[in-house]
C-alpha cells in the first residue's frame, strides 16, 4: 500500500514540475513589463531599476525561474502587489472557503446523481429513465451563472429565504455559513450531479449485464440486494474515481459561481489577481490549484486501489 | 458409465419433480419461437441431459425454468412448468425468488465471471444460505466451510476469505457448485458447467458433480453439447435442435438406437478410437436462424433423408418404444431403410 502511494507520488513530482514551468513561462510570455506595472503611475527610471533589481528581473529567465521555485519550496510564494500580504497567507484565507463550497457541492451532486443514475439504469428504457436523462441534460446545458442569478432572484430577492451573497466561516456561525453557501453549492452540485448520474447509469448498465449479477439473482436474493450490493459495489469503482476528479475540478472551477455569489474563495481571488496584474498571486493560486488537482488524482488512485480486491491482494 | 439405481427417491405414484409441458419462448418481434413446444419430466434424483448445438434454445429454456430470463424481451408464449406441484408461471415473483437458490439452483458456463469479484467467496456462499434459512452468520459461515470441503477445495477454512480472482477456473466452478448446493436443492440446473474448463479439469468437475448428486439425491438437468458428458452422467436425454426437442429417451436408447437423423448425425460426428476409416463426419449446413426458420421440419434443410413431407409439415414427437420419442416423419428409420433396399 505504502509503496503504491510512494510510486504515485513519484509520478506526481515531475507533473508538478511541468506545471510550474508552464505557469512561470506562460506568464513571462504575457505582453507588458511587470516592472512597469509595479512602478505604477510614476515610471521613474530609478524606481524601475530598483524594482528590476529587487525582483531579479534583470537576471536570465532560467535564474528567475530558479528563484521563484526555490522560494516556493521554502514557503515563500511572494507578496501580493495589491494587498501587500504574503501570497501564501492569502491562499490560506481563501482555500478553506473554496474547499467548504466544493465539499458541499460534491455532497449535493452525489445525493442527487448517484441514486438517479442507479434508478435510470435499473429502469432503463422506461419513463423514469427518460425523465432522469432529460433532467440531467438540462443540468448539463444550463449555465451555472444563469442558474445562480435565477436562484438569487427567486430565493433571495423574491422569497427572501436566503442571503444573496456573503460568507461566514462555519466555525463562527455554522447556520449562517450554511445559509450563505447552500445556493452556490446547489448551483455547482446540480451540474456535477448530471455528470455523475450519466456515469453511474452507464457503469450500472454494464455491471447489471454481468454473469455475477445473474448468479446473485440465481441465489434468490431480493432485487434490492442484487442492485445495491452486488451490482453497485462493482459500479462504484469508476464513480469514485470520477468523483475525486470532479472534486479536483471544483477547487479550480468555481470562478463564475464565486463571482455571482461574491464568495471570497479561490475563484474570486484569481479573477481579482488577473484583473489587477497581481502576478505573484496568479502564479501562487495556479500552482496551488494544480497541486490540489494532482492530489485529488492521487486520492482517486488510492480509493480505486482500496476498493478493488484484485489490486489490494496483489501486494 | 456405471449402473445407477432407478430413481431411488421416487415412488411410482409420485408426480415427477419437474414437469415441463409444451413450453414455448419467444423474443419480442421475433419471427418464430426460440424455444418451440418442448416437454419433459425430471424425477427426483434423476439426471436429464439436454443436448444440442449452441443457439438451439437449451440455455434459454434453463434460464426460463429458473426465472432468470429477462422478460421482456423474452416472453413465455405457451406452456406450463410445474415444479414440486407448484405451477411456476402462476407464482408471484417473491415466491419464485424463494424457490430460487433454495429448492432449485443453477450453475453456469463461465466460472471466471460468475462470481462477484468484489466479495470473498465464503461470504458469497453464506449469503445464499442466510437468504433462505434463519440461521446465524456464524452458522452460515460454518456451512460455507462445509460446502467448500464437500466440493474438495483443499484447506477450505483458509480459502473462505479468498477473492474469486485468487482461484483458478476449476476452483471457481467448485465454489459455484458449493454455492448452488448449499441449501440442498431438489433440482440443480447446470448450463455447460465444464465447457470453459481444461479437459482434465472437466473430468474432475464432472466426477465431483456425479458424486455429490449420489450423496444428496438432487435431480440434475445438465445442459451440454458434449456427448461424452451425456454418456458419463445422463439417465434421460433430450436432444434439441433449433428450439425443438427432436428426440428424447433413456440414455441407452439414445446411444444404442438413435432414431432422429440429427441425433444420428451427432453420434457419427464423434471421433472414436481404433483404425481411422475416413474423415470425421459432420452435419452439413448451418442451424437456421430465427428469421430463416423452416415452416416444416426445422432440420429438413440439413437432413440427408429429407422428403417432400418434411418440408411441408413439421413432424410431431412420436413414441417409438417405452419412453423413447423422436420427431421425424420416418421414425423408426429401420422400416424405411428396409423399404429402400
Amino acid at each position: 500500500m505504502l509503496s503504491f502511494i510512494a510510486r504515485r507520488l513519484a509520478i506526481a513530482i515531475p507533473t508538478i514540475f511541468l506545471v510550474s514551468v508552464f505557469v512561470f513561462f506562460l506568464q513571462k510570455l504575457l505582453p507588458g513589463d511587470p516592472a512597469l506595472v509595479l512602478a505604477g503611475e510614476e515610471r521613474d527610471p530609478e524606481t524601475l531599476a530598483f524594482i528590476r533589481e529587487k525582483y531579479h528581473l534583470n537576471e536570465p529567465i532560467l535564474t528567475q525561474y530558479f528563484y521563484w521555485v526555490s522560494g516556493m519550496l521554502q514557503g515563500d510564494f511572494g507578496i501580493s502587489l495589491r494587498t501587500n500580504q504574503p501570497v501564501l497567507e492569502l491562499i490560506g484565507e481563501k482555500l478553506p472557503v473554496t474547499i467548504q463550497l466544493a465539499v458541499m457541492a460534491m455532497i449535493i451532486a452525489m445525493i442527487i446523481g448517484i441514486p438517479a443514475g442507479i434508478l435510470s439504469a435499473v429502469r432503463k428504457g422506461t419513463a423514469v429513465d427518460y425523465t432522469a436523462n432529460i433532467i440531467a441534460l438540462s443540468g448539463l446545458s444550463i449555465p451555472n451563472f444563469w442558474l445562480g442569478i435565477m436562484l438569487i432572484m427567486l430565493v433571495s430577492v423574491h422569497l427572501g429565504w436566503l442571503p444573496a451573497s456573503g460568507y461566514e466561516s462555519p466555525f463562527v456561525d455554522p447556520v449562517r455559513s450554511l445559509e450563505t453557501m447552500i445556493m452556490p453549492a446547489f448551483v455547482l452540485g446540480t451540474a456535477l450531479a448530471a455528470t455523475l448520474m450519466r456515469h453511474t447509469r452507464s457503469a450500472m448498465l454494464g455491471v447489471l449485464k454481468t454473469d455475477y449479477v445473474r448468479t446473485a439473482r440465481a441465489k434468490g436474493l431480493q432485487e434490492k440486494v442484487v442492485v445495491l450490493k452486488h451490482a453497485f459495489r462493482n459500479a462504484l469503482l469508476p464513480i469514485v474515481t470520477l468523483s475525486a476528479l470532479l472534486f479536483g475540478e471544483l477547487l479550480a472551477g468555481a470562478v463564475l459561481t464565486e463571482q455571482i455569489f461574491t464568495i471570497p474563495g479561490f475563484g474570486k481571488l484569481i479573477v481579482d489577481a488577473v484583473f489587477t496584474r497581481d502576478y505573484a498571486v496568479v502564479q501562487g493560486v495556479v500552482m496551488c490549484t494544480a497541486v490540489g488537482f494532482i492530489l485529488m488524482n492521487l486520492v482517486a488512485d488510492v480509493l480505486y486501489f482500496l476498493l478493488n480486491p484484485r489490486m489490494r491482494t496483489a501486494l | 458409465m456405471g449402473e445407477r439405481p432407478e430413481n431411488q427417491a421416487n415412488h411410482p405414484d409420485d408426480p415427477p419433480l419437474l414437469t415441463v409441458e409444451n413450453l414455448s419462448i419467444r423474443f419480442r418481434n421475433a419471427a418464430a419461437n426460440t424455444v418451440d413446444g418442448i416437454s419433459f419430466n425430471v424425477d427426483r434424483g434423476e439426471t436429464l441431459c439436454i443436448v444440442g448445438e449452441s443457439g438451439c434454445g437449451k440455455s434459454i429454456s434453463a434460464l426460463a425454468l429458473m426465472g432468470l430470463l429477462p422478460m421482456p424481451p423474452a416472453e413465455i408464449a405457451s406452456g406450463r412448468m410445474v415444479f414440486d406441484r407448484r405451477d411456476l408461471l402462476t407464482l408471484s415473483p417473491k415466491a419464485r425468488a424463494d424457490l430460487r437458490g433454495d429448492r432449485m439452483a443453477m450453475i453456469f458456463q463461465e466460472p471466471m465471471t460468475s462470481l462477484n469479484p468484489a466479495f470473498r467467496i465464503g461470504d458469497q456462499i453464506a449469503e445464499g444460505v442466510l437468504r433462505h434459512r434463519s440461521i446465524s452468520q456464524a452458522d452460515a459461515r460454518r456451512r460455507a466451510v462445509e460446502m467448500l470441503d464437500r466440493v474438495k477445495i483443499p484447506a477450505a477454512a483458509e480459502r473462505l476469505d479468498d477473492y474469486p480472482h485468487q482461484l483458478s477456473g476449476g476452483m471457481r466452478q467448485r465454489v459455484m457448485i458449493a454455492m448452488a448446493l448449499a441449501n440442498d436443492p431438489d433440482l440443480l440446473i447446470a448450463d455447460e458447467p465444464t465447457t470453459a474448463l481444461d479437459v482434465t479439469i472437466q473430468a474432475q468437475i464432472l466426477e465431483l458433480m456425479r458424486t455429490l448428486q449420489e450423496e444428496t439425491g438432487t435431480a440434475l438437468i445438465m445442459i451440454t453439447h458434449d456427448l461424452g458428458v451425456v454418456a458419463e452422467i445422463a439417465d434421460q436425454v433430450a436432444v434439441m435442435y433449433a428450439g425443438k426437442i427432436v428426440e428424447q429417451g433413456p440414455v441407452d436408447a439414445i446411444f444404442d438406437d438413435p432414431q432422429h437423423p440429427y441425433t444420428i448425425g451427432l453420434m457419427s460426428s464423434l471421433p472414436s478410437l481404433g483404425e481411422r476409416q475416413s474423415r470425421l463426419t459432420t452435419i452439413s449446413g448451418m442451424v437456421p436462424t430465427i428469421e430463416t426458420m423452416p415452416s416444416g421440419c426445422r432440420f429438413a434443410p440439413r437432413c440427408p433423408f429429407v422428403h417432400e413431407t418434411c418440408i411441408a409439415r413439421a413432424p410431431e414427437l412420436t413414441s417409438l418404444s417405452r419412453n423413447h420419442l423422436a420427431a421425424c416423419h420416418f421414425a423408426p428409420l429401420e422400416a424405411h431403410v428396409v423399404e429402400a433396399v
